[in-house]
């Protein structure tokens, strides 16, 4: 309902500001898409390809990108069915797919499942990386010292600094946690810590807690291509670190702007749902 | 040589002259207000207001608020409002006392929305402002409200879209941002007071570094279907000194689920 009004809204921009008729050429993907197969690929092709610079000299990740939306369903490999539209599995390591989950851990998501609302639905913030691959249009931008993501879903955004700094005491736990980045060769390093742990990696309520370290690489691949890796640590919950890869891919349309998705404002699901019995998710 | 150094002098008093216009509050002498690598004044950094209008842009007593315990009252303030008069039609000054007595339940506030522009600055949480050569962002605290100012003269889109944070378009006026904000909803107020605004609300934000640490932020407030003449707001943002200093996050619609954990 609410992806319905605001693709109407897009509609009425696109139409009225002559957007749209022809989006510029997007260039061939590199890779395939595929996590399994993307991940080797672009880590092959990423090494020698050029990125574009900013006037401060970093590779320029700087437009609107897209991750892929069909894994805030389930991270792992998942069928189609009524509800979802499946996908394979984002996990390029350990190599089969799954999230290595201590042995008291992995029966929590379905017991999960059953009682919580998913903490997308009341429109929190949707954390990293969960926020890379919601269904969203995402615009970077950079200045001096910073690397801005803005999402279009909630009006969520990070703010990552690239120059020396630490991270905010401990017991600040936040929905979007606490990044701080730098650059290695043509990579964006992002170090996000400070998680609140109330968000969920997907609708199938994987989890993770607030002690998880996640260290992130965003590398173009091709013009409109970006490589990008998460490794999540986090040994209270984990039997070790593991990885997601993916691409996102460019948004090459012409004119094309973020909107504001006042997504609480406009948000009925909630209610219902806490009538039904289900609770809010509390964190780990 | 005598000759050549009196007018090189009177123009640099000339120079110096107009910087400090604005750049003097706090600005020590022979500062000049700093500039982005395009150019542009530079207004980056995180801000934040020192003052009561959160709770009532106009001159107000302390108070009870209703609901609440004696040690989160409002506390009392000088208010924001030029001049402390808002000119209301007749009918709205009723509306406004209405909203007043109603103020517990009927805030836009209460309900943990977007509580548009200008109130979003005065919430009075902290907020940083990032540049870039085609528009400036917010980006605030408070329910992690952001704004793309556009500063590349592109026009609002004139449809019939509503914002609950308005569009904004920006230009630079001098060392001034000068940032017109329409399409709003008429389902925010500009304080818990109770003052409010239509749909047909314009407001004209203007953003001028008055010092290393200080900006003057003023709104003037238009809108034909409540107020008899446009009025206007104005106080001084503050630099936040501390240098760890991160937006954090006020998440009043996460934290109003609790109950159902």
């Amino acid at each position: 309902m609410r992806k319905a009004m605001v693709l109407t809204v897009i509609a009425i921009l696109a139409a009225a500001t002559g957007q749209g008729q022809s989006p510029a050429p997007r260039s061939e993907p590199s890779c395939p898409s595929e996590p399994a197969l993307f991940h080797p690929c672009a880590q092959k092709v990423g090494a020698t390809f050029e990125p574009p610079r900013t006037a401060d000299g970093v590779p320029d990740f700087q437009g609107f990108w897209r991750g892929p939306s069909f894994a805030t369903e389930n991270i792992e490999e998942h069928p189609k069915t009524d509800d979802d539209d499946g996908g394979k599995s984002l996990i390029v390591d350990p190599a089969d797919g799954k999230i290595p989950y201590q042995a008291w851990a992995s029966p929590l998501p379905a017991k999960h499942r059953a009682e919580y609302i998913d903490p997308n639905v009341p429109c929190f913030p949707s954390g990293v990386p969960r926020s890379l691959y919601t269904p969203t249009q995402i615009e970077f931008l950079q200045t001096a010292g910073y690397v801005l993501i803005l999402f279009e879903r909630a009006h969520a955004y990070r703010v990552i600094p690239t120059t020396t700094g630490q991270h905010v005491g401990a017991s600040v736990r936040l929905w979007m946690g606490d990044s701080r980045g730098h650059w290695e060769g043509h990579t964006l390093v992002v170090d996000v810590a400070n998680h609140n742990a109330k968000v969920w990696f997907d609708q199938a309520a994987n989890f993770f807690s607030a002690s998880a370290r996640m260290v992130e690489r965003f590398t173009l691949v091709d013009r409109d291509t970006m490589h990008y890796q998460v490794t999540i640590d986090d040994p209270g919950v984990f039997a070790r670190p593991w990885t997601m890869a993916f691409p996102l891919r460019r948004n090459t349309e012409p004119g094309f702007r973020l909107l504001e998705e006042a997504c609480h404002e406009g948000e009925r699901n909630t209610d219902p749902l806490i009538a039904l019995g289900y609770k809010v998710y509390p964190g780990n | 040589m005598g000759m050549r150094v009196v007018p090189v002098a009177a123009g640099l008093v000339v120079v110096l002259g107009a910087g400090l216009l604005v750049w003097t509050a706090n600005g020590r002498s022979g500062d000049t207000p700093p500039r982005t690598a395009a150019g542009q004044p530079d207004l980056q950094g995180v801000w934040q207001v020192l003052n009561t209008a959160a709770w009532n842009i106009q001159d107000h007593s302390e108070e009870r608020y209703p609901g609440l315990p004696a040690r989160f009252s409002m506390p009392a303030g000088q208010g924001v409002v030029e001049g402390n008069e808002i000119p209301y039609q007749e009918w709205a000054a009723a509306q406004r006392n209405e909203n007043y007595k109603n103020r517990q339940t009927a805030d836009p506030e209460e309900k943990c929305y977007l509580p548009g522009v200008p109130r979003i600055t005065y919430t009075p949480s902290p907020f940083q402002i990032l540049q870039f050569p085609d528009r400036v962002v917010f980006l605030y605290e408070h329910l992690h409200a952001m704004r793309e100012i556009f500063t590349d003269g592109s026009p609002h889109p004139n449809l019939p879209v509503e914002f609950w944070m308005g569009d904004s378009r920006g230009r630079w006026e001098g060392e001034t941002l000068v940032v017109d904000v329409i399409q709003f909803t008429s389902q925010t107020w500009f304080d818990r007071a109770g003052n409010f605004h239509s749909d047909a609300l314009h407001v004209i934000e203007r953003y001028t570094r008055t010092g290393p640490q200080h900006m003057l932020y003023e709104a003037t407030i238009e809108d034909p279907k409540v107020f008899t003449r446009p009025w206007k707001m104005s106080m001084p943002l503050y630099r936040r000194q501390e240098a760890a200093i991160r937006i954090l996050e006020s998440e009043c619609y996460a934290l109003a689920r609790e109950e159902a954990r």
